[in-house]
């Protein structure tokens, strides 16, 4: 029953001995040849205690991590940084070399305690508290170095005692990079995953009353798991009734969770500072469980408030932003060459009846709905199965790049008069002409819609990124306000014979604006082709070429003999031909592209003549650089999203968004999709999009929200953005 | 393969114009699970600036006291399990004794209440606590067992040491902390503000106090 306090036991050094430089030469190599020497553990009481390190050797300059092991007996308990009800933390009171710099410990999220009526957080078991060490750059290589630590600590399980001891660890130093102990490494590893990270994205906010704290938590657009098992620990005492249930509840933008307020407290702290712990995980199941929060106090509960408003209005914003994305989205630059066959498909039926008219604007409609619902119902479905895609993905396959860049050569080819389709099956067919246009009408709905889809309009972002985190109907009648917003215009000119007039009447000219139409999409295959490259290399882009001369003589011999003018034989001869150079050809292409489709290598870091130096964006980088306080500029693009090529060449090519990059020392990253890379969806987001353009600036404060920048910039944009950084 | 695959499948979707159906879960739905501890939440009733709430305890001799006994008096209560390391910092070198001293020599009262349940820790009784108190040389007014843990509960002890000063009105003065440094080691008290001899002071002078409420620390209350 009575606890004997112990006494503290001091640790047996191993001094180097003064005996004389021989000897302490020889000791050094031994030292060296063990790697690193660290105490024995030490048994003090109820604990084992022990001083760890992650390497072997230390590199001057270089930080490295180290650690305070403790393992415990069964039912015995030490503290995390605020002990909750009773108990203290551990303390360590270094002795280092000089030079060396120590930062406090790093704690990992605690467990509970519970013995009605109190509460305390600790740990039981095996415990590892990180330390991060930087050691000094002109730190002397040969002479090992020995860290000396005093650890105290408080030992609890229904009583209490306090120990203590002496540790130490001896090194050698390396010029070469640290070898990692690998089970030490996993020790440090397997920790790190229960420090508390922070959670950006989430949005938080705090209020308080006499008896309760609010935290209000909004998770972010992409979060659609539920969040579980909450639970707030503050980093300091008298902030929160530990021993109380707090409360998680659903509210209209998220969560909320009530903790009950430390009974004495006098006055209300200004900020909510502490670990935020989720059982199930912060990113979905098996992720981080602890984040790390420090957030204003706010008065009584308009938090709450007004996050549930700007959700509310989500919807319709989101479906209002869609239609006039839709409408704008006809003026993208990867959609030009396509309009130019809506425009000649209109000339076409100027001079048919109004009925008729309208007949093939609900016709083009309906191809431009039923695009988006397959494309939208295929990227949910894949979604939901756990792909991740964003919007535009289907330019990320090079085998769908054959095939598009396929269709369009030979439309272009009809279009420049090699061969003709309408004609020849009308004529065959004997069908009145106003019925064969339909499918027309209805296919240029669809490839209007297949080759605009990855140019993401301005309001179009957040759109899209709001409907695919929402439940499929609330995405379905998004996309479906995306496809009649980009219909509309042509709707309404169908509809409106008054603006039909305005139409040029059909003539010899047509033919001329044909070939010219024609031309265009010869220079969307280039494009197109050039995406191609860039996913899947020179060979894939020759073989996609070789694929298209093959496609080019089919459509020539079917042209040439397969016309009615030709005695059947031959016509039968020329059809079995070009079918075969066809199919053939579009086949040699998927073939080839399968070949050769290598991963593509990406540079490690291009400037656009002497301009801006790119990085290409990892979640390292991008980590590194925030931490490092840097403002860090990310550039989300892909090479089939003609708007990013064109934002780059107007916006990024200006000398003075150069020197002003140059200047104020911006972290330039470049986020390149033209590819399906996965970390670059998950980063996208981040910022609740799922589509390219999106340019994003921290300013390098902590803690600082990003600006996100219009999906169509100029210099000028973009110097205002920049205008608003330190220095 | 799957990038193929993918493709096709966004090829197939479109030209054969598949009607979709979009089959993403919908809306987040969360239940509740923080389940907590039992919340013995025997309604707190000690609130700094109020009245301390009354109670009767006995002594080691039988005796009982009430706190309406001391009305008109500085009252300090002092959570106390003498087998505790937080509370063995106080005594060992005589920093409790000497403010028991102090206190009661300027007109105050001291108790010091133990509600360790029978059988835990710091719980004594009789001949045992007797001799114990005799041992620590405590000078408090009345060493009170509390075994049902209904008055540490009353007023929120949490941990030993726990204090409470009560003004001669009965208003709770203080609750919280006995200093500003939580550790086991009676070497750091030269350098501590202690909180209780802050309050009582404040108070005896007519002065304002400044720290009404801290958390306490030590060990738990064995309850």
């Amino acid at each position: 029953m009575f606890e004997q306090v112990s006494a503290a036991r001091p640790v047996n050094y191993r001094p180097l001995p003064a005996a004389g430089p021989i000897v302490t030469l020889l000791l050094a190599i031994l030292v060296i040849a063990a790697s690193h020497v660290a105490a024995e553990p030490v048994r003090v009481g109820h604990v084992e205690a022990d001083l760890v390190s992650e390497v072997r050797s230390i590199q001057p300059g270089q930080p490295f991590w180290v650690g305070l092991e403790i393992n415990l007996d069964e039912h015995w308990h030490v503290y995390w940084r605020n002990p909750g009800d009773a108990g203290l933390p551990p303390k360590l009171t270094w002795d280092l070399p000089e030079g060396f710099v120590v930062e406090p410990i790093q704690w990992p999220y605690p467990k509970k305690f519970v013995v009605p009526p109190l509460t305390s957080f600790g740990y039981s078991d095996k415990v590892l508290f990180p330390v991060r060490i930087t050691p000094p750059v002109d730190l002397a290589e040969g002479e090992p170095v020995t860290l000396r630590t005093h650890a105290e600590w408080l030992v609890c399980a229904e009583a209490c005692i306090p120990g203590e001891t002496d540790l130490s660890l001896t090194l050698p130093v390396s010029q070469s990079a640290p070898e990692f102990d690998s089970q030490r490494a996993d020790q440090f590893n397997g920790v790190r995953e229960k420090l508390p990270v922070e959670a950006t994205e989430w949005k938080f906010g705090a209020a308080v009353d006499d008896t309760l704290i609010q935290i209000s938590i909004r998770p972010p657009e992409w979060f659609t798991d539920s969040l579980r098992g909450v639970y707030f620990f503050p980093h300091d005492k008298a902030i929160i009734h530990n021993a109380a249930e707090q409360s998680l509840e659903v509210t209209g933008s998220g969560y909320g969770l009530a903790v009950p307020r430390f009974k004495n407290a006098t006055g209300d702290p200004e900020r909510m500072t502490g670990v935020l712990y989720a059982e199930s995980g912060w990113r979905g199941p098996g992720s981080e469980k602890a984040i790390t929060i420090d957030i204003p106090v706010g008065e009584g509960g308009p938090i709450a408030a007004a996050v549930t408003d700007e959700a509310a209005g989500g919807i319709w914003k989101a479906i209002l932003f869609a239609f006039l994305g839709g409408i704008i989205l006809n003026l993208m630059p990867c959609v030009l060459p396509v309009l130019s066959l809506k425009i000649l498909g209109f000339v076409n039926k100027a001079g048919e009846s109004r009925k008729s008219a309208v007949s093939h604007g609900l016709v083009f409609t309906l191809g431009v709905l039923l695009s988006f619902w397959a494309l939208a119902g295929a990227l949910l479905i894949l979604r939901a199965g756990g792909e991740q895609l964003g919007w535009g993905f289907q330019l990320q396959s090079p085998v769908f790049l054959v095939i598009l860049s396929s269709f369009i050569f030979l439309f272009g080819l009809s279009l420049l008069g090699v061969f003709e389709i309408g004609t020849s099956l009308t004529a065959v067919g004997g069908k009145t002409q106003s019925s064969t246009g339909w499918g027309g009408s209805f296919l240029n709905g669809v490839t209007a819609t297949v080759v605009a889809t990855p140019c993401t309009a301005p309001f179009m972002g957040s759109a899209l990124g709001f409907s695919l985190a929402q439940p499929a109907w609330v995405a379905m009648t998004i996309f479906t306000a995306l496809g009649l917003g980009m219909a509309a215009p042509y709707v309404v000119l169908s509809a409106s014979p008054k603006l039909l007039k305005f139409l040029p009447k059909p003539g010899r000219w047509m033919e001329t604006f044909k070939q010219i139409m024609g031309f265009l999409l010869l220079a969307t295959v280039v494009w197109l082709a050039w995406v191609l490259g860039i996913q899947a290399g020179v060979n894939a882009l020759a073989v996609l070429l070789m694929a298209l001369l093959l496609i080019g003589i089919g459509g020539w011999i079917f042209g040439r003999w397969g016309t009615i003018a030709m005695p059947m034989p031959k016509r039968g001869v020329a059809y079995v031909l070009s079918a075969l150079l066809l199919i053939g050809g579009v086949a040699f292409g998927l073939a080839g592209v399968s070949l050769y489709g290598a991963a593509p290598t990406q540079a490690s870091s291009s400037s656009s003549r002497e301009g801006i130096t790119w990085e290409p964006y990892t979640p390292e980088r991008y980590e590194e650089a925030l931490a490092s306080g840097e403002p860090v500029f990310i550039d989300f693009t892909a090479a089939w999203c003609l708007s990013c090529q064109v934002n780059e060449r107007v916006a990024f090519s200006s000398a003075q968004v150069r020197d002003t990059f140059a200047k104020k020392g911006i972290v330039a990253l470049k986020a390149d999709w033209t590819s399906r890379d996965d970390t670059i969806t998950r980063a996208l987001a981040r910022y609740g999009r799922n589509s390219v353009p999106l340019y994003v600036l921290y300013d390098g404060s902590n803690g600082h929200e990003p600006v996100v920048l219009p999906e169509i910039i100029t210099p000028g944009i973009v110097m205002e953005a920049l205008a608003n950084l330190e220095g | 393969m799957k990038k193929t695959l993918l493709s096709l499948f966004s090829i197939v979707a479109l030209i054969g114009l598949v009607g979709c159906s979009g089959e993403a879960d919908s809306g987040a739905t969360s239940e509740n699970s923080s389940k907590a501890d039992e919340t013995s939440a025997t309604a707190v009733s000690a609130k700094v600036d109020e009245t301390a709430p009354d109670f009767t305890l006995t002594d080691a001799t039988g005796t009982a006291h009430s706190l309406s006994d001391f009305k008109g008096k500085y009252v300090v209560l002092e959570w106390i399990n003498f087998d505790c390391p937080f509370v063995k910092k106080h005594y060992v070198e005589g920093n409790m004794q000497r403010l028991q001293n102090k206190y009661i020599d300027e007109g105050a009262v001291w108790l010091s209440i133990c509600s360790s349940a029978p059988g835990k820790q710091g719980y004594f009784e009789g001949e045992e606590l007797t001799s114990r108190m005799e041992a620590e040389e405590w000078m408090g007014t009345a060493y009170l067992n509390d075994p049902t843990g209904k008055v540490g509960k009353l007023y929120g002890a949490t941990n030993t040491p726990h204090m409470f000063v009560i003004g001669p009105n009965g208003e709770l003065l203080y609750a919280g902390a006995i200093d500003d440094t939580p550790s086991t080691k009676a070497s750091d008290i030269p350098t501590s503000t202690n909180y209780v001899v802050a309050t009582i002071d404040a108070a005896m002078k007519g002065d304002p106090i400044e720290t009404k409420a801290t958390a306490a620390y030590g060990c738990s209350v064995k309850y």
